[in-house]
């Protein structure tokens, strides 16, 4: 019943993107987990997270992106993010999310702004 | 005692301005309630803000009640009713369980964020955000009911 995540890497101007088409639930911890994990193997110190405008996200799901900004925060990584609609950019906002990961308007916003010349 | 309905019903209109949902307590199901409230709220002409507003509530309050409601069980059932009236939308979830015993905490992301509180916990927090008023812990024969209720006018 629930939608699998595709959960991808790619790195550009050494900022990390890790795209999350679909839905963001408890579903998607082991992907998400998974593509995180990989990044750090390749010694990530910037990671954007860009979302599916039109992605269900619950509680649950935002509670994986919360773990996520514990263990970047731990390895002093920069967390961005990107292509979430306007009403969850109000949820991520309203749980404190925003606090510790900046919302860009569009991928290459984002990386222009955390590029290393920023 | 009323049984505990079992009825193999999904959906059915109980007036026309009445919309009833009986959900199998499994995840993923709460959609059924997001999609059908979204319909009924943008059939009675809220905004598209209000209703995503509205959807991520009924999602939210469903997984609760699937979750800490009915602990998961198999043949529970989250019953959803819905009712516009008098530029009111408001929207029942029924768990078949004892109510929201221990209330969590407001989220605090630094806290989540130090380990001192769960990342999880903020669905309830999520829908008073959301909608306009939020009655908890009403009781039913059945179990428990979170009503929500959202007005024409955004908050």
């Amino acid at each position: 019943m629930q939608n699998q995540n595709e959960i991808t890497f790619e790195t550009r101007d050494m900022i990390t993107i890790i795209t999350i088409n679909g839905d963001l639930t408890v579903v998607s911890e082991a992907p998400l987990k998974k593509a995180y994990n990989n990044a750090n193997d390749c010694g990530v110190s910037k990671i954007l997270l860009d979302f599916d405008p039109e992605a269900y996200i619950n509680s649950g799901g935002i509670a994986l992106i919360i773990q996520l900004l514990g263990e970047a925060r731990k390895r002093n990584q920069m967390v961005g993010i990107t292509g979430l609609s306007e009403h969850f950019k109000k949820v991520f906002s309203m749980v404190g999310v925003t606090k510790y990961a900046r919302v860009y308007a569009s991928v290459d916003e984002a990386i222009a702004a955390m590029s290393p010349a920023s | 005692m009323k049984a505990v309905k079992k009825s193999s019903e999904i959906m059915r209109m109980l007036d026309e301005r009445t919309l009833e949902i009986n959900l199998p307590n499994k995840i993923g199901y709460e959609r059924i309630a997001m999609e059908c409230s979204s319909s009924f709220a943008k059939l009675v002409g809220f905004s598209r803000d209000r209703i995503d507003d509205l959807k991520t509530a009924v999602s939210e309050a469903c997984l609760n009640a699937m979750e800490h409601g009915n602990r998961w069980r198999s043949d529970a059932r989250v019953i959803i009713t819905m009712n516009f009236e008098n530029d009111t939308f408001s929207v029942s979830v029924e768990d078949e369980g004892e109510g929201i015993l221990d209330m969590p905490d407001e989220p605090d992301i630094d806290r989540k964020l130090d380990l001192l509180q769960t990342p999880r916990g903020m669905g309830i927090y999520i829908i008073k955000q959301l909608v306009d008023e939020v009655e908890l812990n009403q009781r039913t024969k059945q179990g428990h009911v979170l009503r929500m209720i959202l007005r024409m006018t955004a908050k």
